[in-house]
């Protein structure tokens, strides 16, 4: 599975991918299926938000026993906030989204952020 | 301190009119986000993982206590609470939001600060001893060198557009507080035997993924040639240094693939050319600059102070206090107080605004209103009369700012890492908590003394790991976390290379790695001997032998 992510461009927010829309939960994001060409057409429709956000990429997922979760350490950490930081960020709000992310295991680099350092 | 005139304030101004201007422009998408982009660089604007991030500069660290309050109104309005201070004696914030970011510029500017050449390929902030002014070992003032070349490097038309990013140290005590050997250019300003104050000039210095101790190519620069010095080194650079390669475009490697004795040569014909009437600074502005700085209304007081010996002998943890972080001033009666910012669990570096706002008003009332940001991510007020030492302490550890722990084991520099750094590789932060927190037995690393370890979270090294006693670097090994330990570095002024000790280690395993060195240390050890001397002395063997028992 894969999701699409990006820096709200207003305030640097984490945000994700739903529907043509951008929501801060990496729990409400959509998914697209690995062999999906949805999740291509997806990031360029997200391109085309260029006012809205910054750099949007797609990003790998990995079953967690919580649910799916970002494949990437980078990338769980981004949906959660610093872990410095536990009150800061999106993980504090808590809750079972939460729960999944920080219960999720299995390391990568973030794809998608890798494809967007090459594109550079 | 240094005041800005009408002048300054009015470009300031403008200034954060037109970045306001550039964000309108941006949001309603009349400029994309790589012709943007540049534009919040150069006002110090990053977007990091979880927000935008604002580094202000601190010009040579140093602040009065109008400007620290006003850096902690920042943090309370526009962050989380809280800010970062750096190695380059900046400040970091690490929530900021882009529609917000002009508000801040405006509020910087109101007390002359602003986040100019925070990043970018031009002259960064430059670094200066935190110590200045205060310390006897310094035999003058580089605060009145720091500033000139912060005003000469300011917005300087021709190296706005570097190859890459620049940074200056200036230091003119023989004990190095600046990592000036490290840097792209170091500065040690001595007196000649003629009596003429002169700079010793290293160039080429560095961290990153190709670390050099830079070599010295000027060993008596009369000081008050400095500026067109300066000018026909960054013109050298300017010329050759490659642009082809973001990796090799640093001065060290165009210094190291020359030769320090080429490279002299091409500076010192550059040099010949130069009008000194036109490129340094005449001596009535080096005059007014240092006025700048005129010696502060010191009393005149004994050097023994009833009040800080009686609170000494009584209180251990004042004792203790005074033992780490107090340090001699250059008047009698008088001390300079580091407060650290690495209490046990802390993000190395991290004030809260409620903190700043007790260093201000320690250093309005008891201070002389200067505060400094040390490159070792610390602050300091460098002139707290030893009377009211004991009061300035009480306010300190009501504010959890007295952590008695300068230059020892937990004194940590961190890099944000991978909890905030869009760069980064692995964390960092976490890996100083654990160590601080398994060194937190104050007596213990009193007995274990100096000893600086310094961590990054990637091989761009802002953590100085390179330099570090150990030095710890984090590494993405098929995509986890993994930290490779280094020994034998350092920034001082017997600056050296730490090398990898071997095999990385997991981030749990850092803790007990750490613990097995600084064994290894205490047994071997002779005499005073620090741990970076003991290092030298007797080699890697025992240290390795000993983190890498268990995988025998």
């Amino acid at each position: 599975m894969r999701a699409i992510t990006a820096n709200r461009l207003i305030d640097g927010e984490v945000v994700f991918w739903k529907q043509g829309a951008w929501i801060e939960r990496f729990a409400d994001a959509q998914f697209f299926a690995d062999d999906d060409a949805a999740g291509e057409a997806a990031v360029e429709a997200a391109l085309a938000q260029s006012t809205v956000v910054v750099e949007p990429y797609l990003i790998d997922l990995v079953e967690a026993p919580g649910g799916w979760a970002p494949v990437s350490y980078r990338e769980r950490l981004r949906a959660l906030g610093p872990t410095n930081e536990p009150t800061h960020g999106k993980q504090a709000e808590g809750g079972a989204g939460v729960e999944a992310l920080l219960a999720a295991t299995g390391a990568a680099r973030s794809t998608g952020r890798v494809d967007l350092i090459r594109r550079k | 301190m240094y005041r800005y005139d009408a002048i300054d304030r009015e470009f300031l101004a403008d200034r954060s009119a037109e970045f306001r201007e550039n964000v309108v422009r941006r949001l309603a998408g009349e400029i994309t986000e790589d012709q943007f982009k540049p534009l919040r660089l150069m006002n110090g604007l990053y977007l990091q993982l979880h927000a935008y991030m604002l580094r202000v500069a601190v010009p040579y660290g140093s602040l009065d206590s109008r400007q620290l309050r006003r850096l902690a109104h920042i943090a309370r309005v526009y962050d989380k609470g809280y800010g970062h201070f750096t190695t380059r004696q900046n400040i970091q914030y690490n929530w900021i939001r882009l529609g917000q970011a002009p508000d801040i510029l405006d509020a910087l500017a109101a007390v002359d600060m602003h986040a100019i050449q925070t990043s970018g390929n031009c002259i960064r902030n430059v670094t200066a001893d935190p110590y200045a002014g205060a310390t006897a070992e310094e035999i003058d003032d580089p605060r009145v060198w720091s500033e000139l070349i912060r005003q000469w490097s300011t917005l300087h038309p021709e190296f706005s557009f570097l190859p890459r990013k620049f940074k200056i140290a200036v230091t003119a005590a023989a004990k190095d507080r600046t990592a000036a050997k490290v840097h792209d250019i170091g500065l040690v300003l001595r007196r000649g035997r003629d009596g003429t104050l002169g700079f010793e000039v290293i160039v080429g210095g560095g961290q990153g993924r190709t670390p050099y101790v830079g070599p010295s190519i000027a060993e008596h620069l009369p000081a008050g040639r400095l500026l067109s010095y300066l000018e026909a080194i960054l013109r050298v650079y300017n010329r050759h240094g490659r642009r082809d390669n973001k990796y090799k475009a640093r001065i060290k490697v165009l210094v190291a693939a020359l030769g320090a004795e080429a490279f002299k040569r091409e500076v010192d014909e550059e040099w010949s050319k130069l009008d000194p009437a036109l490129a340094d600074a005449p001596d009535t502005e080096l005059a007014r600059i240092r006025g700048a700085f005129t010696p502060l209304a010191f009393e005149t007081l004994p050097a023994r102070s009833e009040a800080f010996e009686t609170a000494r002998a009584a209180d251990p943890a004042f004792a203790r206090f005074a033992r780490n972080n107090v340090k001699a001033h250059k008047k009698s009666g008088y001390a300079i107080v580091e407060i650290s910012l690495k209490a046990p669990g802390q993000t190395p570096g991290d004030a809260s605004a409620d903190q700043m706002d007790v260093v201000a008003d320690l250093a309005e009332r008891y201070g002389l209103d200067d505060i400094r940001v040390t490159h070792e991510q610390n602050l300091v007020l460098p002139h707290v009369k030893l009377d009211d030492l004991p009061t300035v302490f009480a306010a300190l550890q009501a504010a959890g700012l007295a952590t008695p722990n300068i230059g020892l084991i937990s004194d940590i520099i961190a890099c944000p890492g991978l909890d905030y750094c869009a760069l980064a590789n692995a964390r960092a932060i976490p890996i100083a908590q654990s160590i601080a927190r398994r060194f937190e037995d104050q007596d213990r690393a009193e007995l274990v003394g100096e000893l600086k370890i310094k961590i990054s979270g990637c091989i761009n090294a802002c953590g100085h790991h390179h330099v570090g006693n150990i030095g710890i670097l984090g590494v993405d090994k098929k995509g986890e976390e993994f930290y490779q330990l280094s020994l034998g570095g350092s920034g001082q002024e017997d600056a050296s290379i730490g090398k990898i000790l071997g095999p990385g280690v997991t981030a749990e395993q850092v803790p007990d790695a750490i613990e097995a060195l600084v064994d290894t240390y205490l047994a071997v050890r002779q005499g005073e001997e620090r741990f970076l001397d003991t290092v030298r002395r007797v080699g890697f063997a025992p240290f390795k032998e000993a983190v890498y028992a268990d995988a025998h």
